[in-house]
């Protein structure tokens, strides 16, 4: 039983990491149609960025995250300006090879500054072992855990109520609709990339925290590509949700069946969930009517 | 209050939609812009929001001014709040969001203040979409559809109000309440409206003037009373066979079912 609840602990934590990267997705999707191939390096480059602030001025982690969010923020900005912009009316494919370029820049970028060699970067997060009942965690677990649910919360809210993000989900059911009620597209693609890099940096700064800082931190991104299945692509929320689902999917594999099936795991839950709901658990089927 | 001036239009850089169109849509007025289908009625429409750029639309040539001030090549943000709204054709709710987010939304460039007050006008007007307000709107039925796309542009605050095809698909009843609050609305508050339509009998009854669209040409004008009157203006509409349909047609998912001046 406690080989269980150990399993289910850890699968949480690397499921909150998948959630967190899978929301930062389903927000470019959602309102841009997008697949931002880029996404994991968003998570890197934001992670790095937070760490060079961190050995620099020496923060604890909120204040830490004070400050790497809104930068990750801008980061996200002047991506959108710089390489989506301008494909503007192109084929959304054309869009997508363009994100396929800019992962690859970016992870050049990120060698180029900070080399190949991994960092141990705690974030400003306390290291001493707290126990949950019989279950020990690291502070830096519960915190992933505990940004998961304040990121979905947040998200939730901001998409249900805010002005901003019902604007962004009428531009995602309709754009042309959205253009003839006075609602700036371009600026709702803009806001999506600005959030989605602040999500990208809370996942990339606190997976930093749980294992390490090292430049293969992008391929979280593909990682998390069965978490972005199963949540449906364009939702938010259900990414979220998926993401949890996915890690103790991965870790229950790992304890029961076998370790090499760990990596396998969520592919295979992609391909049953293409096969069963194409339009993933949470995800919107269009709603069509004549 | 509308003025087009010579507007020709090119989709792709090649398909001549719009030839040669000039009208007028006095402040104040009703005027019904009639056509079968691919007249260029649509296309119009669009080019006057300003979202032709989305579908590879440009004006060539030609000047759109509202009140003498000149509007092509603004963004269609600057128009909205310049008060000219459109409902489009087959009424292009945000299906996914619920009917009381569709208003909201209606009123996205106006304030909190304004938004409140015209949700409460709405609402009045059409108390079958207040009942509905919670529910998804993809799942109303067409009519109710219909009265929340025409309650959205409302939301913007409107001097000039365009209809495209509102009587597209819909049982005659709501049509009567749909163009009664129209007809209403321009009566009580001075709306401008622009009507678009294929129902040539019911857009002459409600507008004072109409322009009639063929291949992209406007072909006959007149007061509506006398294009009522007018023997050709019927033949015109019976002897033209729209049924073959174009390629554009064919990728429209909705269905239409056009009613014809018997
Ligand atoms: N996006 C587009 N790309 C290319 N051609 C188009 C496009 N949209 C419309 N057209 C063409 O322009 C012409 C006018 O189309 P438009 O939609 O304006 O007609 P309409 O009068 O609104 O017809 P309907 O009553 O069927 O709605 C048609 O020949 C149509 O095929
Ligand atoms: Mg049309």
């Amino acid at each position: 039983m406690d080989f269980f609840l150990l399993l289910v602990a850890t699968g949480l934590v690397s499921g909150a990491a998948y959630g967190l990267i899978a929301m930062g997705f389903a927000l470019i999707f959602k309102s841009t149609g997008v697949v931002n191939f880029a996404q994991g390096e968003l998570v890197m480059l934001t992670a790095y960025i937070s760490f060079s602030l961190y050995t620099t001025f020496d923060l604890s982690f909120f204040p830490l995250m004070l400050v790497t969010i809104p930068i990750s923020m801008l980061i996200g900005l002047v991506l959108e300006r710089l390489f989506i912009r301008p494909m503007l009316g192109e084929p959304i494919f054309a869009i997508v090879m363009v994100t396929v370029g800019l992962a690859v820049i970016l992870r050049g970028v990120t060698i180029m500054i900070w080399g190949p060699d991994p960092f141990n970067f705690t974030a400003g997060i306390p290291t001493e072992v707290v126990y949950i009942g019989s279950v020990p965690f690291y502070p830096a677990q519960l915190y992933l855990i505990g940004a998961l649910a304040v990121m979905t919360f947040a998200g939730w809210a901001f998409l249900r109520f805010s002005r901003m993000g019902i604007a962004m989900r009428a531009v995602a059911a309709n754009e042309t609709a959205a253009l003839l009620v006075g609602i700036s597209v371009s600026r709702i693609h803009a806001v999506a990339w600005m959030l989605s890099a602040a999500i990208a940096s809370v996942a990339g700064v606190l997976f930093a925290a749980n294992f390490k800082l090292a430049p293969d931190l992008w391929f979280q991104g593909l990682k998390s590509f069965p978490a972005v299945i199963l949540g449906g692509l364009d939702s938010v929320i259900g990414s979220a949700v998926a993401g949890l689902i996915i890690g103790m999917i991965e870790n229950l594999f790992q304890g029961y069946v076998g370790q090499g099936l760990r990596e396998i795991s969520g592919f295979i839950v992609i391909v049953i969930v293409l096969m069963v709901r194409p339009y993933g658990l949470f995800g919107s089927k269009d709603i069509e009517r004549v | 209050m509308l003025a087009l001036k010579n507007i020709q239009i090119l989709y792709d850089r090649a398909i001549e939609a719009v030839r040669d169109v000039s009208l007028e849509v006095p402040t104040g007025q009703i005027v019904a812009l009639l056509g079968s289908n691919g007249a260029g009625k649509s296309t119009i429409l669009k080019a006057i929001s300003g979202v032709l750029y989305q579908e590879d639309g440009e004006i060539m040539s030609g000047s759109i001014q509202l009140e003498g001030e000149q509007i092509s090549g603004r963004t269609p943000r600057d128009i909205v709040e310049k008060g000219v709204l459109q409902v489009p054709e087959g009424r292009a709710l945000f299906a996914t969001l619920t009917v009381e987010e569709n208003l909201l939304m209606g009123g996205f460039t106006r304030s909190r203040a304004e938004t409140s007050e015209g949700l409460e006008r709405v609402y009045q007007m059409f108390p079958r979409v207040k009942e509905r307000r919670t529910q998804i709107s993809g799942y109303l039925s067409g009519g109710e559809q219909q009265m929340v796309a025409i309650g959205r542009a409302l939301m913007g605050k409107p001097r000039l109000l365009m209809l495209d095809e509102p009587s597209l698909g819909l049982a005659p009843q709501i049509v009567d309440t749909i163009f009664d609050a129209v007809i209403a609305l321009n009566r009580d508050t001075g709306l401008t409206v622009l009507l678009v339509e294929q129902n040539a009998q019911l857009a002459l009854q409600t507008a004072s003037y109409g322009y009639i669209i063929e291949n992209g040409r406007i072909v006959l004008d007149g007061a509506a009373e006398k294009l009522r009157a007018n023997d050709d203006v019927q033949e015109f509409y019976l002897g033209f066979s729209g049924g073959e349909r174009r390629s554009m047609r064919d990728v429209k998912h909705y269905k239409r079912r056009k009613r014809w001046l018997s």
